[in-house]
């Protein structure tokens, strides 16, 4: 299991590789939306913001209506942002799921493969 | 031999699953239907058999994926269990004499050259999603994509010739064809219909999600079943006479065990009366038939401008399926490889092993004429590759040749060029007065799969109900 602090240190990471690759900005270009994480094994929320191309700082907790809710564990998200694990795998898995839809789910699929490859 | 007349209100050429889902929906509102298909089976482009090893395969459509509600329906209905495609592990990626593991939608070993791929299909896609699925002729700047083919646009939006190459796999396995013969306006409404080309690339999540328990022609079986002796087999029809008053069907009914396709095979002559006709086949087996009066030209043209992919899709059975020792999901992916494509077929309890393979577009037709032991060898070299030794000593190899089969003419599906939809498209599905026309390639939602063939015949059904009632003595 992974804490809050450790799941923003890899997230501040990610965001920060993430929001300095041309490629993936111009995917979130016109995708303004509110995602919300929920870890199964410590059980808690937290809220991405997708505004003007840029990845917003991760907020603890539910925030707003979410567009599209990522759940899975607390351990995966972490090395999912710190580049260590193909998010692609956990999806075929079904170890992390994707509810949205079906065009904000393919979006948030492929820029998180493109995080992952291109950084 | 004496000649066979048979009167009904609706006749269905074609017992696919679109035109068994036809002449269902219409039994079931009490229409006098009757069902030929030239083959002595059901099924069209679902054919369920047991190879010479005693395996059973499907030798044609066999998949299910999410949002397939009317396949999943009939599936339901029937109780025909499904189970999932296995997918468990890393897939093999074959390329330039490499041989590299990789796990996910698409191979990573160029990362950059991936993440370019993934981002042209998320533009694809997001395109895709413009194109009005009832009608993408009307979709914006539809003339300019219709004069178009995929291939232009790869050529404009992806930089790295990896991630081409890796769609180009893609292309092909889903159309049969290579980019460079598909209208991109086509293209693009294909792709919508199916949820986006990452949807149809996909086995779990996606097209290739789950597959029948015992195989899919007991789906066509089913409906078949339900309707009887009003099903002819070995019927090929041959002509098409039609006016005001309704519709003469000409064709041949060919003894049991003689080959349909050979016009000097013993047979009576047949000769069916209707008031209307569902033709539930691809256009381009729609156009091989004898119109009078000839079809408008609109509809012909449509006939002859979409082509049939190419494709053989190869068996490989196995006594075990090894790979998975390995950590292999059976996944293979080949850019240039006579087979660029495979899935693990093995049986869901896993007591044989099969790798299910495409050989497809210009390797389809280019290897045609080489022979089955020519394809055999490239096969079992490249399975070798991936999967190692033993992949060299199946069971047994066994190919469907779609491109070949007299009735059915390639596959999986039936393309479109550039510039026939736009100035074609309606013809699609608009009747001919007693003609109606049905099969997966008219459907609006799954165009070209088992679900689309559904929807496609039960459509038709609706539209010649409602027909039937506007006429006089028509139903009430």
């Amino acid at each position: 299991m992974a804490s809050t602090e450790e799941l923003l240190e890899a997230y501040t990471e990610w965001r920060a590789r993430s929001n300095a690759n041309p490629r993936l900005t111009k995917m979130l270009k016109g995708w303004d939306r509110v995602i919300h994480f929920t870890t199964t094994d410590t059980g808690q929320g937290y809220t991405m913001r997708v505004e003007g191309q840029q990845l917003s700082e991760l907020a603890v907790g539910h925030e707003g209506q979410p567009d599209v809710v990522v759940t899975g564990t607390s351990e995966d998200f972490c090395d999912m942002y710190w580049g260590d694990l193909n998010p692609s795998e956990k999806y075929m898995s079904g170890e992390i799921t994707l509810a949205g839809s079906q065009q904000d789910v393919m979006r948030i699929d492929a820029i998180s493969m493109v995080a992952f490859l291109d950084i | 031999m004496a000649e066979l007349e048979r009167e009904c209100e609706v006749v269905v050429v074609g017992a696919g699953y679109s035109g068994l889902a036809a002449a269902r929906d219409l039994a079931r509102s009490a229409v006098d239907v009757l069902v030929l298909d030239a083959r002595h089976r059901v099924g069209g482009r679902s054919f369920t058999d047991v190879t010479p090893a005693g395996f059973t395969i499907d030798r044609g459509g066999q998949w299910i994926g999410p949002t397939q509600d009317h396949l999943a329906a009939l599936a339901a209905e029937l109780g025909v269990g499904t189970f999932p495609t296995y997918t468990t592990g890393q897939g093999v990626e074959l390329r330039d004499g490499r041989r590299e593991l990789y796990v996910g939608l698409i191979p990573t070993s160029d990362p950059h050259g991936a993440a370019d791929g993934i981002a042209a299909m998320l533009d694809l896609d997001l395109a895709a999603f413009e194109v009005p699925l009832d009608a993408p002729w009307e979709a914006p700047d539809a003339a300019a994509l219709d004069a178009q083919t995929l291939a232009t646009w790869f050529d404009a939006h992806l930089g790295s010739a990896s991630a081409r190459a890796i769609l180009e796999v893609a292309v092909k396995a889903v159309f049969g064809t290579g980019s460079g013969e598909l209208s991109l306006l086509f293209a693009l409404f294909y792709l919508h219909a199916g949820g986006g080309l990452t949807n149809l690339a996909r086995s779990t999540g996606g097209a290739q999600e789950r597959r029948f328990a015992g195989g899919s022609q007991q789906l066509a079986q089913g409906m078949a079943d339900e309707l009887g002796d009003r099903v002819i087999l070995g019927a090929p029809a041959e002509s098409v006479a039609h006016g005001p008053d309704g519709v003469l069907v000409g064709g041949r009914l060919v003894d049991p065990g003689a080959d349909p396709a050979d016009p000097s095979s013993a047979h009576r002559p047949l000769r069916v009366r209707a008031r209307r006709a569902i033709f539930a086949m691809a256009p381009g087996l729609c156009g091989r038939l004898a119109y009078t009066p000839a079809l408008p030209g609109r509809r012909d043209q449509l006939c002859q401008r979409m082509p049939m992919g190419a494709v053989t899709k190869v068996h490989v059975n196995y006594d075990a399926p090894f790979w998975r020792e390995d950590g292999l999901n059976g996944q293979i992916v080949a850019p240039g490889a006579a087979m660029s494509a495979t899935f693990d077929n093995s049986p869901e309890d896993g007591s044989h092993g099969e790798i299910v393979g495409f050989i497809a577009g210009d390797e389809c037709r280019r290897l045609e004429g080489a022979g089955a032991e020519v394809r055999r060898e490239l096969v079992l070299a490249d399975l070798e590759r991936a999967f190692g030794p033993r992949a060299r000593t199946p069971v047994e190899v066994v190919e469907q040749h779609w491109l070949a089969e007299p009735f059915t003419r390639g596959g999986p599906v039936a393309v479109s060029s550039p510039g026939a939809l736009t100035a074609l498209g309606p013809a699609l599905r608009e009747p001919v007065g007693p003609l109606h026309w049905a099969g997966t390639e008219t459907a609006t939602e799954w165009c070209g799969y088992l679900d689309g063939a559904l929807s496609s015949g039960r459509r038709a059904a609706d539209e010649v109900l409602r027909a039937l009632k506007g006429e006089p003595g028509g139903l009430d």
